[in-house]
């Protein structure tokens, strides 16, 4: 795209795309290290995955003030007015991400003191990874206007509901094998569900770029995952 | 570029081509315009629009170099056929100009002028009439109604471009060609007469040449956008502002270079 005869105006939406990108690598390493201070059971790092969330929130709340300000002042049209849309939308998405890997840390913090269910905290952190490399590629898409990649990760959402659906099984069979595992696998469960919604935001900003690029919501139905919704119990399920 | 011709257009251009001495103003313009709608057109200086705008009713006549080809036709009647009188047209075709140009005459002369030389109406009771209207339609009565015996010319810019609006549809004209009618207004008077424009919609076909995009925005049902003499796009103005096809239109509307 060219450039804006106002070459302020070019900078002001260069600056919030940066605020974005700034964003999106701080809510990628929220996902992991809440995943990892899981798996190590390290609570200082669960802590500063908390205390990192203010810092995501107030850069949405710069972002949201920017694309404000420009909108105001710049009368933003077409491919301009999308990509404030965009932003706004991503933003947004990206502080409800953060919101979800705080929450994991905070279970985190819960979790240190009880036994450990075999293989689970593994489990979600190849969850977590997947999602944080949607996340990754998502931004990618952002940047270079990229609506093949952003299909791309769009697609793979699949992936991460058919890992959750497994982990929603593992943990019903854990629960039933001995109600002590209760708590520790229901605080589990919240914690891949969480994942699972990252998962579902990060498909919709993707959604967000392609509308940015062709100015259209992609029509096509993907797959959908998650069928968790529809598990009675474990005989049925198999 | 998208078809967008239409069964009974009030307007239909076909392969119109203008020149100015060795100048090509306008290339191969082709496009239809419906009746009670406004429909914009941009483009930068220099890209053709007024010069077309001015082919719907011929004011390109009065310019020796100017040599207008093609087809233009309002009602299907071709307006360039030889039995067509020019200033009959003028009276069906109304314009405002960019700079408001009332006549040195009372307000009420002004408005009364065009009636009279066309023999609209056959008594004073009747001319009285007409005047009101066209003031009312233009927005302007209430202001004018106590001094109709007052210079034109002693108007406020906005109140002047209204008077002149008031001249052009006092010859109950069904078409209106407005030619950057507000570049001379403020932001009050601008509003105003975009609010009239929205108004005089219900009865005629409005075509307006602005250099302001939101302009075109905001009182545009139809937009085209006009690039070296070519006709760019044509299209539902929604679109033309959300997504346009041709990167050139979005170049200019988002105001960029290129």
């Amino acid at each position: 795209m060219s450039q804006h005869i106002s070459s302020a105006y070019d900078r002001d939406l260069e600056h919030i795309q940066t605020l974005v990108m700034k964003m999106g690598g701080m809510v990628e390493a929220a996902i992991m290290s809440a995943a990892k201070s899981l798996e190590t059971r390290d609570t200082a790092l669960a802590e500063k995955v908390r205390a990192a969330d203010k810092q995501i929130d107030a850069i949405e709340l710069q972002i949201n003030e920017e694309a404000a300000r420009t909108i105001a002042l710049r009368a933003p049209v077409s491919k301009d007015l999308r990509a404030i849309l965009t932003v706004l939308r991503i933003a947004a998405s990206l502080e409800r991400i953060g919101d979800y890997a705080k929450n994991m840390a905070k279970r985190t913090g819960t979790l240190v003191d009880m036994p450990q269910i075999d293989g689970s905290d593994a489990a979600l952190r190849r969850m977590a990874r997947e999602v944080q490399a949607m996340l990754k590629d998502m931004l990618d898409a952002y940047l270079r206007r990229d609506v093949k990649l952003a299909e791309d990760v769009r697609q793979r959402d699949h992936e991460v509901d058919q890992m959750y659906n497994a982990l929603f099984r593992e943990f019903l069979t854990f629960m039933m094998e001995d109600p002590r595992n209760i708590t520790t696998c229901m605080h589990l469960h919240f914690m891949a569900k969480n994942v699972e919604r990252m998962g579902d935001l990060v498909t919709n900003m993707a959604e967000q770029v392609i509308y940015l690029v062709t100015g259209e919501m992609p029509e096509e139905a993907r797959q959908k995952g998650d069928k968790t919704s529809f598990i009675t119990d474990l005989d049925e399920s198999k | 570029m998208k078809d967008n011709t239409m069964t009974n257009p009030k307007i239909s251009a076909k392969g119109v081509q203008v020149h100015y001495g060795d100048t090509h103003a306008i290339k191969d313009v082709n496009v239809e315009i419906a009746d009670k709608t406004v429909t914009a057109f941009i483009g930068p200086s220099g890209c053709g629009k007024s010069t077309f705008l001015r082919c719907i009713n011929r004011m390109n006549d009065t310019i020796d170099i100017c040599r207008v080809t093609g087809d233009i036709r309002i009602d299907g009647e071709d307006i360039y056929d030889a039995k067509v009188d020019p200033v009959q047209l003028r009276a069906k075709v109304g314009m405002v100009f960019q700079k408001p140009n009332p006549f040195p005459k009372s307000i009420y002369d002004n408005v009364a002028y065009g009636p009279k030389i066309h023999g609209l109406a056959r008594n004073k009771a009747e001319l009285d009439e007409i005047v009101e209207k066209s003031l009312r339609k233009a927005a302007l009565w209430n202001e004018a109604k106590d001094r109709l015996q007052a210079p034109g010319t002693g108007l406020s810019g906005g109140q002047q471009q209204r008077l002149c609006i008031a001249r052009a549809i006092a010859t109950a004209p069904e078409i209106l060609l407005m030619d950057e009618p507000c570049s001379a207004l403020d932001p009050i008077a601008t509003a105003q007469v975009e609010e009239l424009i929205d108004e005089l919609q219900k009865s005629f076909s409005v075509v307006i040449v602005t250099h302001s995009m939101q302009q075109a925005a905001r009182v545009s049902q139809k937009t085209a956008f006009f690039h070296l003499g070519n006709l760019v796009e044509f299209d539902d103005t929604d679109k033309i502002f959300t997504n346009p096809e041709d990167p050139r239109t979005e170049s200019y509307i988002s105001g960029r270079i290129g």
